[in-house]
């Protein structure tokens, strides 16, 4: 019986995990995480591990709790009152979910960035150096420092330097975007959670991003939403396809792309599949 | 063909187009614009037209009088049957003629601002067309207005200085030259008056430093104070052996209270010494104001006699008719005098009579057509004191420019002068200054409270019925008629908090326990706040584990937080301790009556809606991505307010703010309960200590508006002075309006996005 049907049913169904993402070394590893909004429930048992220095992509049709697993990460979703969950992540050893632990802590080792560029209504350089500001560092060498820093991780640091005072929603929308990914990995985190980055942006703008990534790529471990086959297979490494809150099949992008084991995935990825 | 026609005729109805309907729309706009410009143009042309100085003029009356006036405008009016009583016989013959068989017909009077108020017993007059006898008025050049500190303006011709004049000047410059120096010595007895109130104040702060001793220590005191002063009245000065003098008359008091009453006593000598002397200097000051003043000649006409004189010889007459001499008790010789003589109409005559170079003496004469009689009329004559002149024009010798100077002037001393007359003339810059002082307090106390709010309802509270229905109440209180919040303002702000910072409270209306109990309850309290403490840490401590009954301790923690909120307040109105702040002044309240506190007080309550309604919009137009973004970055609930959300929502608070000011400072109904008072010249704020004076009451413009309007004893003569308010208020409001216009426009332009 084909799977999707199976869990568009309500049947549990058994997550396609190839040996090569099992035996990888992970930063964040998914365990059995389950995820309700109110009674409803958004995320099925998911296990997965994401590879430390890899870009691990998310694909699925919208609605399938791609951005919800990604909030779960850095527990955005804490921000929801009805949220509840069950199961686990830890990130390098550590519980995410643990009672003691600090929330705050915990998304300064994770950047994010969202699907609409959202740079502060403040200067280029105050929207940089934003995650330092909030830990009240003042001296202006160290920001200035990590400013130029991030911004050339961002590959934005030359079309920018001369204008770091103006206001950050001056930029083009493709601009915007990088300055947002500067931001992210201001801090210098562990993950960089990225969520449909490119699809508010423009082909020349989403080029330059996905450049980027393929650069920030070994020094920070990745995970993408992305609803664009082509990206998922061009940048990233390991790939999983999600359905309706249930992790499907995950395993190296080649092999995703060319071979998968499940037909419902070779269906998805080639179109066929509505 | 034609059926197709006929088909698509029918489904184009005419309705469905929407055409009749921009009638409909297009016509009530314009309605509504005409409304609205109606409005605007008759403020404004009412409030700038009144300070303009208009042309006098003289106009003879058929039955012989004399209407005289500054010409404000013309007016039509029914001429009917009844209204023919009014007149005299001459006019109503007139008018007559002008009705023939109709009932009534519509004829035109003109409008006479008549000033002289003393004399002439109005201010203004209307005078009907048919009664005139002429219709070109005579525009004397002569004619002086002097607008004064009392009484309003007087019009007329200078007749006599009572001081020599320097033959070099004209009458005017000397005028005014005298004013300058009456109004320098006017200065000095205003300053002898604040010494000697300062005195008063001296005194009666002595006096009450004896009534706090009396009240600390339960005694009656009353007697000896009054002994204590009246052994003051018959020292001279303060020596050290007057204590011994005074020994019998205390010794039967404490020593705290000797010592206050002996300190009494050394003031009450020094006040008295310096008040005689004070009152010496303000009799010499006194005797010099009243050695300037001036004879004017008002046109007001008083029958002197009769003399046999042509029209011709009148006015081909250069000199002065014999007869008239002894009627008018000139002096010199009679052809001393030059004779001019002017047409008010035909039989009506201004007649000028001038020696050399003294002031013309005006006569107005009536001949006779049928004989060669004429009866003489001498103008009233009124001693004007140069220090009641606050200016002086010749209205008919103006230029526009001087006419522009003149207006400038006025517009000055409107804005920045004292109230004269009650109100009716001079300026309203004490109003002005209430209001100012009055709204920036109001938002200083509604600022912190609105902002705080709305903030926790948007950013904090989790939504609900509970917050829905309290939104739902915020929204119709901004609906609440305002009198109701002077109501309340009266008598909880003044009465209620005033009356028990005044005198604790018993003068609130309180009943305070027994000590015993007091204390008891204290305790009671203190463990329930301890405890309420005690919860909310531990539950603060543990607010991860998500269990059941961390959230009842919670909700008992809230409880108990309420709990102990009420017991200090009934512990603050139970206080039998207390005896208020201002308990000597007694019974005459400092903060326990309408005062600039309680007004702004009142009216930052009547403006929190207005603050919480636009601080919530304002938040909530803050896209939540910024909030996730900054969250994302590891901030905290307070940082990303405080950097991302309140920057970014601040045009829109900022605009909130000052509408809600723009309509604090045009509320009038409450103000008239909680400290508006129609006219002083305390201001509440000025340069004296502690310069800003919240137990003071105060003027507010737009309750001067009202009170000049409808309860000055002259409306009549007020209502100039409230049309100009009136374009003052709407001046000040429209200009705050604009500045939330303007700044919400270029704060709005630094957030917007580039697009892609
Ligand atoms: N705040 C929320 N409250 C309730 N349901 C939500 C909320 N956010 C997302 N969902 C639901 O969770 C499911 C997954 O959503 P989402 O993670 O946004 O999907 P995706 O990003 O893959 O398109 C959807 O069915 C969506 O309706
Ligand atoms: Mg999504």
């Amino acid at each position: 019986m084909n799977r999707l049907k199976a869990i568009a049913d309500g049947q549990d169904i058994e997550s396609v995990v190839h040996e090569e993402v099992m035996s990888c070394d992970p930063v964040l590893s998914i365990q059995n995480f389950s995820l309700y909004y109110g009674r409803k429930q958004a995320l099925h048992s998911i296990t997965m591990p994401i590879a430390k220095g890899l870009v691990t992509a998310l694909v699925g049709p919208s609605g399938c709790g791609k951005s919800t697993l990604l909030r779960s990460v850095n527990r955005m979703n804490d921000l929801i009152d009805s949220v509840s969950i069950e199961g686990d992540m830890l990130l390098g050893g550590d519980s995410i979910f643990s009672p003691g632990l600090d929330v705050i802590q915990l998304r300064k080792r994770m950047g994010m960035v969202f699907q609409k560029p959202n740079p502060f209504p403040m200067s280029i350089f105050e929207n940089v150096v934003y995650p330092l500001r909030i830990d009240g560092e003042r001296n202006k060498s160290t920001l200035m420092q990590v400013c130029e820093q991030s911004l050339r991780g961002a590959a934005l640091w030359d079309e920018v330097k001369d204008r770091l005072g103006e206001s950050g929603l001056s930029l083009s929308g493709g601009q915007q975007q990088r300055l947002c990914i500067a931001r992210a990995i201001a801090s210098d985190p562990e993950v960089l959670l990225l969520d449909e980055p490119c699809s508010a942006l423009d082909p020349i703008a989403t080029s330059k991003i996905e450049d980027l990534i393929e650069k920030l790529k070994g020094d920070y471990s990745i995970l993408i939403v992305t609803h664009n086959m082509q990206q998922a297979s061009r940048i990233s490494d390991h790939t999983a396809f999600m359905y309706l809150g249930r992790l499907v099949e995950m395993g190296p992008t080649s092999t995703i792309f060319t071979r998968p084991r499940l037909r419902e995935t070779e269906d998805y990825i080639t179109g066929r599949f509505g | 063909m034609s059926q197709t026609l006929q088909r698509s005729r029918g489904n184009h109805r005419v309705a469905a187009q929407g055409e009749p309907m921009i009638w409909l729309t297009g016509g009530m706009f314009a309605i509504a614009c005409l409304m609205i410009l109606c409005l605007l143009g008759f403020v404004l042309y009412q409030g700038l037209a009144t300070l303009w100085p208009r042309n006098y003029l003289l106009v003879g009356m058929l039955d012989g009088e004399l209407a005289a006036g500054e010409y404000l405008e013309r007016r039509s009016y029914v001429l009917s049957q009844q209204n023919l009583k009014d007149l005299g016989p001459k006019s109503r013959a007139e008018a007559e003629g002008l009705l023939g068989q109709q009932s009534e017909v519509t004829s035109h009077q003109w409008y006479l601002r008549t000033g002289n108020y003393e004399v002439t017993n109005r201010h203004f007059q209307f005078v009907p067309e048919v009664s005139m006898a002429s219709d070109a008025p005579l525009y004397p050049p002569d004619i002086w207005l002097l607008e004064r500190r009392q009484w309003g303006n007087l019009y007329g011709f200078p007749k006599r200085f009572s001081w020599d004049i320097d033959s070099r000047t004209t009458s005017m410059q000397a005028v005014h030259e005298a004013m300058k120096e009456t109004a320098k010595i006017s200065h000095r007895m205003e300053a002898a008056k604040r010494e000697l109130e300062h005195l008063d104040r001296r005194l009666a702060n002595a006096r009450l430093s004896v009534r706090q001793v009396e009240l600390s220590e339960d005694s009656d005191l009353q007697k000896v104070t009054e002994d204590v002063l009246a052994a003051a009245m018959n020292e001279t000065s303060v020596d050290p052996s007057m204590e011994s003098r005074f020994l019998p008359v205390i010794q039967s008091v404490s020593q705290r209270a000797k010592d206050a009453l002996m300190h009494l006593a050394r003031e009450a000598i020094e006040v008295q010494a310096e008040q005689v002397h004070i009152n010496e200097e303000l009799a010499t000051l006194e005797q010099e104001i009243q050695s300037r003043s001036i004879v004017m000649q008002l046109p007001v006409l008083d029958s002197i006699g009769s003399i046999s004189v042509s029209k011709n010889a009148l006015t081909s007459s250069k000199t002065c008719p014999e007869e008239l001499h002894p009627l008018l008790g000139l002096e010199g010789i009679p052809s001393d005098y030059t004779m001019r003589a002017a047409a008010i109409a035909e039989h009506q005559f201004l007649v000028a009579l001038q020696r050399s170079e003294t002031q013309p003496t005006y006569v107005w004469f009536h001949t006779d057509p049928a004989s060669d009689t004429a009866t003489v009329y001498g103008l009233r004559e009124h001693t004007v004191l140069v220090a009641d002149i606050v200016r002086l024009i010749a209205p008919n010798q103006l230029s526009f420019l001087g006419k522009l100077g003149v207006y400038a002037d006025r517009w000055t001393e409107f804005l920045f002068g004292q109230p004269r007359e009650a109100g009716v003339e001079g300026g309203v810059f004490p109003a002005i200054w209430g209001t100012i002082v009055m709204t920036l307090i109001m938002s200083m106390v509604v600022m912190p409270f609105g902002v705080l709010a709305a903030l926790y309802m948007r950013e904090y509270a989790r939504g609900g019925w509970l917050l829905s229905a309290i939104r739902i109440s915020i929204n119709n209180l901004a609906g609440v008629p305002s009198i109701v919040y002077g109501v309340f303002g009266l008598s909880f702000f003044c009465y209620t908090i005033g009356g028990y910072i005044d005198g604790g409270p018993v003068k609130a209306g309180f009943t305070p326990w027994p000590e015993a109990t007091w204390f008891s309850a204290l305790a009671l309290f203190a463990i329930v706040g301890l405890i309420a403490f005690t919860l909310s840490f531990l539950t603060g401590q543990n607010a991860e584990k998500n269990s059941f009954w961390l959230r009842w301790l919670s909700l008992g923690s809230g409880l108990l937080w309420i709990a102990t909120l009420v017991g200090v307040v009934i512990l603050l109105i139970k206080i039998p301790m207390f005896r208020g702040f201002y308990e000597a002044q007694l019974p005459n309240p400092t903060f326990g009556k309408g005062c600039l506190l309680w007004a702004a007080c009142t009216l930052a309550l009547l403006t929190l809606p207005v603050v919480i309604v636009a601080t919530e919009e304002a938040l909530a137009a803050v896209p939540n991505s910024l909030r996730e973004g900054s969250y994302a970055c590891g901030a905290g609930k307070w940082q990303t307010i405080e950097r991302i959300v309140l920057p970014y929502a601040r045009p829109g608070i900022i605009t909130g703010f000052i509408l809600a000011m723009a309509r604090g400072a045009g509320e009038v109904a409450p103000m008239m309960l909680v400290g508006a008072i129609p006219l002083t010249t305390d201001l509440p704020l000025d340069l004296e200590f502690p310069f800003l004076h919240g137990s003071r009451s105060f003027m507010h413009l737009g309750f001067q508006i009202y009170a000049l309007g409808f309860q000055s004893q002259n409306s009549e003569a007020a209502k100039p002075m409230v049309f100009t308010a009136t374009l003052l208020l709407l001046t000040i409001v429209t200009l705050l309006n604009l500045t939330a216009i303007w700044l919400r426009a270029r704060l709005r332009k630094r957030f917007q996005s580039s697009q892609f």
